[in-house]
């Protein structure tokens, strides 16, 4: 750890493309804050206009909260549900300060519709011993949320069951036999309908959207406190 | 972050071959299972909570593995390997490293990586005998390695089998029940449930429907339920078929047509569940509970009684050791007898040593049916810290 430089710039993690980038590029905007990138318009490094102290760093959606995890960016923004799958002990390390109201969507277990004696989660234990008697095996479950799902899963009781690790086209894995039901994001419901499965009435895990966060394990000079001071007191004005 | 090198590697050594000498000397073969285990087996068996706590990975073929979480599935499946019969008589022990995940700040009795020295004995027919020289084995294998002041804590689920066997209610109940038996809050539930049983509305199925379902007549049910999705344009997709939810639908039907559980029973159950006492005490206040409901237990009490003599004869000292009837396992394979010895400096939430029966796991690893089997395992590290009083 030789070498340790507290720096005096304040490292703010951003969604480098897509709607993502543009909306929160739009909400910076709007207080008055200026997103720009230096140099390349390709490169991954940018600015706030007229903040010096500043350094935005564009970063894939799924790495910012790893960014806030490890300290190496002050302030990101980033959806709920990435921080609190990605870390376990989140409240330690990070702190959400300004839910941006873009990014919406909820994290949902969901079933196939033709499962009708199940409509909430105790239904799922309830099922989950004849399951295994015919099947030789507990529930699996697809989903990109491993961590949410146990947790939230456990808290209710239900504990019997495997998880598979889905990385894209989740909703088609139970009629594809790979999974029995799913923890999926949502917006609409539409695509789950589309695919033949239904929400949970208490199977809402998290109604999540866009935040800014901070990162607790950041080295926090006075002058990056400063800096980040003065871009909440805009976003919040 | 956490140390993690195996420290006091001389001490644990030389700790490991006092113990494995014992272990020997009662009849034993030492194995060394392999380390790196194939992750289906712990996580369709044992499910999500061990998932939770094993260290997972993807070979270079794609192929999930994990770092074992505990020797008794390896040494299951070392059996297995060595024999086309897995009832064939066999009394394996072994000392190996285990990894199980622990949240940062854990105390320092949960390593994520220590050593266990354990024994397992598998198709001995005599239970009481074989689980009471698990027993004896592993404490006299502590006391030679310089174990003097330890508390025995014993629970046993052959009573709680017994006890749902003779209470008066279907056997699916009784699966529910035993299935829940090792959450309080969800067999409490299932308990009041079972107690005030009326058709259940909360399903996404009219009533209508589920008057239309009778038990008898599985075909027509069946009709009914692929009239009721085809009129919806549900299509039936996935693992679980339309038989399947039929039969589901079928058994809410049955429920409701049943007496519900009589109160007492209930109360019976919860109360038994309740249950802590000296061991030798343990038998003459469950006869107690029952007494009231004619529930007729005396084969099991028998084994239990039987199994404590067996306990003294090799040497426990019983009067010094407790039951419960709620024994709390983190691994849900046991099946009968459980057990944990525990240290005062450690605590009962980091028991030196622990196991039990567990007659489904050979069957779960893919025998074709069950296979007595008993075992037990010594968290080395802590059995150490305990004995030099560094805990």
């Amino acid at each position: 750890m030789a070498l340790q430089q507290v720096s005096d710039r304040l490292v703010l993690a951003v969604p480098s493309k897509g709607r993502l980038m543009e909306q929160t590029a739009g909400i910076f905007a709007k207080a008055g804050l200026e997103l720009r990138k230096v140099g390349n318009a390709r490169g991954y490094r940018g600015e706030i206009v007229g903040m010096p102290n500043v350094e935005v760093a564009f970063v894939s959606a799924s790495e910012i909260a790893h960014y806030l995890k490890s300290g190496r960016a002050h302030l990101g923004v980033t959806g709920e549900d990435l921080i609190r799958e990605q870390m376990s002990d989140w409240e330690t390390r990070v702190e959400f300060l300004k839910p941006l109201g873009f990014g919406n969507a909820d994290v949902v277990v969901a079933v196939p519709q033709s499962w009708i004696d199940v409509r909430v989660i105790a239904d799922l234990d309830e099922i989950s011993v004849a399951f295994r008697e015919q099947h030789g095996r507990w529930f699996r479950i697809a989903t990109k949320y491993m961590n949410l799902t146990r947790r939230f899963l456990s808290a209710r009781g239900l504990t019997d069951f495997r998880i598979i690790e889905s990385l894209g086209a989740t909703e088609g894995t139970p009629a594809a036999g790979t999974a029995d039901f799913i923890v999926d994001i949502t917006t609409t419901g539409e695509t789950l309908r589309a695919n033949g499965l239904k929400v949970l009435e208490d199977g809402i895990i998290l109604r999540s959207q866009a935040n800014l966060v901070a990162s607790r394990v950041a080295p926090w000079a006075p002058r990056v406190r400063e800096a980040e001071n003065e871009i909440l007191a805009r976003l919040e004005a | 972050m956490v140390a993690e090198t195996a420290k006091k590697f001389e001490a644990l050594e030389a700790q490991a071959q006092r113990v494995m000498a014992v272990f020997i000397k009662a009849g034993h073969e030492a194995v060394a299972p392999a380390i790196i285990q194939p992750a289906g087996i712990f996580l369709d068996v044992i499910g999500e909570t061990l998932r939770a706590r094993t260290y997972v990975f993807t070979d270079p073929e794609g192929d999930e593995l994990c770092l074992r979480p505990d020797l008794t599935v390896p040494t299951c499946r070392l059996h297995m390997e060595r024999h086309a019969d897995p009832s064939t008589k066999g009394k394996y022990c072994y000392n190996g490293a285990a990894f199980r995940f622990q949240p940062a700040g854990s105390p320092s009795a949960h390593p994520r990586e220590f050593r266990q020295a354990g024994i397992e004995a598998f198709g001995g027919t005599d239970r009481e005998k074989s689980e009471a020289q698990a027993v004896v084995t592993l404490v006299d294998a502590m006391k030679a390695a310089g174990l003097s002041t330890w508390k025995l804590k014993i629970g046993d689920l052959g009573l709680f089998r017994a006890i749902l066997e003779a209470a008066d209610m279907p056997a699916r109940w009784r699966r529910r029940l035993m299935h829940q038996f090792w959450r309080p809050q969800a067999f409490r539930t299932e308990l009041q449930r079972l107690t005030t049983l009326a058709v259940d509305v909360r399903r996404d199925v009219p009533k209508s429907l589920l008057l239309e379902l009778d038990p008898d007549r599985p075909v027509d049910a069946e009709k009914a339920v692929a009239r009721h999705l085809d009129e919806r344009g549900i299509e039936t997709l996935g693992t679980r078929g339309l038989s399947e939810i039929t039969e589901s639908l079928l058994s809410i039907v049955e429920d409701a047509r049943t007496q519900p559980l009589s109160t007492e029973t209930a109360n019976l159950l919860q109360c038994y569940v309740g249950v802590v006492a000296p061991a030798r005490a343990a038998g003459a206040r469950i006869r107690d509970i029952l007494r009231d409901q004619k529930i007729d237990i005396s084969a099991a009490l028998e084994s239990y009684h039987r199994r404590l003599q067996l306990l003294a004869d090799g040497g426990i000292d019983i009067g010094k050791a407790d039951f419960e009837a709620e024994f709390g396992r983190t691994l849900e394979y046991y099946t009968g007898f459980v057990f944990e010895i525990v240290t005062p400096g450690l605590g009962p939430q980091s028991p030196v040593a622990g196991g039990g029966r567990y007659d489904t796991l050979m069957r779960q690893c893919g025998a074709a049916s069950d296979v007595p089997a008993v075992g037990g395992a010594i968290h080395t590290e802590r059995l150490l810290a305990a004995i030099s009083g560094d805990v």
